[in-house]
């Protein structure tokens, strides 16, 4: 096992003060204001088992919601809300595009489960719809809900286009994934990738998750998993209508739509251009129309 | 109906605490829109350890409670 140099400097099991730079220790990274972080998240490897549902609630003192049972699979979470900022989906399959395919028992489903987040995306949609400017990008890259600011217009929930962010029906303002914030700020790995126990979620420097990731599907290629490929990177399916890219990307090995992500996000804002266009030469269609309707005819009285 | 419980403040995110009664057992309180408090103020509350009174009602659909006020105990009435 690689153990890193620095996690001698720490070997009793209780500790009196907060480790400096622990993601240096837990993910191989150290956090750095100015620079770009976000999530790989290898669907190929990811169990369903919900740590990082389970800690992001508590990391986030965020309750349980939707209670009861949802009769999907084992999903009992829905999906991601004002207070489920991870929701692990899962999607029963026969086969699962040749990953696990003729290894399943008779009658048992293939599996696809995939965490879903927050996308933090590049040209981030909810950010730019808030008029309260309570939505900003952070020093590490990151989009997040300055709550003392919002307003709870609502603006930003349906300029998302992946569904992510919500208001809540008690506090009344928007809430999502910060990519732990406050976490980042003390050089901790986010709570969701740290207890991932098969790093189906990988925390790190963006350009680091995207070299590791494009070598993650060379991998699979290589080994007869053919339907791997990434979502989100630049250029990919998911980064698509100027989203630029996506800080926490994906690799799937079926349609983005059988994980219930859009195929081709766009930004809102791309279509604020032509809607405006729309709208006026209709008013100019209209008063020409009703120029010509109305307008005296030959040898009638004015 | 509103209920009533007290003690320390001892976790906050955005308007989400946690409160720990006398009996050292966390409750989960999120701060209602109309709340007689705001947000801001419940970080110092749990920078402090101040013990507090929070009237509330249960969350529809969320294991939670909805706190509808939060108020300082005097240094008489804290433990
Ligand atoms: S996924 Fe939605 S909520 Fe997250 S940054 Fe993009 S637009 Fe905003
Ligand atoms: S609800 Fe809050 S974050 Fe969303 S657009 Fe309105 S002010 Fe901005």
């Amino acid at each position: 096992m690689n153990m890193h140099p620095r996690a001698l400097e720490h070997a009793y099991s209780t500790l009196d003060h907060v480790i400096p730079n622990e993601s240096e220790l837990t993910a191989g990274v150290r956090i750095e204001a100015g620079r770009s972080y976000g999530f790989f998240t290898d669907t190929t490897v990811c169990i369903g088992c919900k740590a990082c549902e389970v800690a992001c609630k508590e990391w986030n003192n965020l309750p349980a919601d939707n209670i009861g049972l949802t009769g999907q699979s084992f999903d009992n979470t829905g999906a991601l809300s004002a207070n489920s900022w991870r929701h692990v989906a899962f999607v029963e399959k026969s086969g699962a595009n040749g990953l696990r395919g003729g290894q399943d028992q008779k009658f048992q489903s293939g599996w696809l489960m995939m965490s879903d987040v927050c996308k933090h995306c590049h040209n981030a949609p909810c950010l730019e719809a808030c008029p309260t400017g309570a939505l900003f990008k952070t020093e590490f890259d990151t989009v997040v809900v300055q709550q003392d600011i919002c307003n709870g217009c609502g603006y930003c929930v349906p300029a998302c286009p992946f569904g992510v962010i919500d208001v809540s029906t008690v506090d009344g303002k928007a809430h999502k994934c910060t990519l732990c914030y406050d976490r980042l700020k003390g050089g901790l790995e986010p709570a969701c990738a740290k207890s991932c126990p098969t790093d189906s979620i990988q925390f790190g420097e963006l350009s680091d998750l995207q070299i590791r990731a494009a070598e993650r599907v060379e991998h699979l290629h290589g080994i007869g998993v053919d339907s791997a490929y990434l979502y989100g990177t630049p250029g990919a399916p998911g980064a698509t209508g100027d989203l630029g890219h996506l800080n926490a990307f994906f690799l799937l090995i079926d349609r983005p739509e059988v994980y219930n992500l859009p195929a081709a996000p766009t930004r809102p804002a791309n279509r604020v251009a032509p809607s405006l266009a729309t709208g006026l030469a209709t008013v100019a269609a209209l008063a020409l129309a009703s120029a010509f309707l109305f307008a005296p005819q030959r040898g009638e009285r004015p | 109906m509103t209920y009533v419980k007290e003690g320390v403040v001892t976790i906050v995110q955005e308007s989400r605490f946690q409160l720990t009664d006398d009996n050292g057992v966390s409750h989960l309180f999120l701060l209602d829109r109309n709340a007689a408090a705001e947000p801001a103020q419940l970080a110092p509350l749990q920078a402090r350890q101040a013990r507090v009174r929070v009237t509330y009602e249960p969350a529809r659909n969320l294991i939670g409670l909805v706190a509808r006020s939060v108020r300082l105990l005097p240094p008489s009435q804290a433990r």
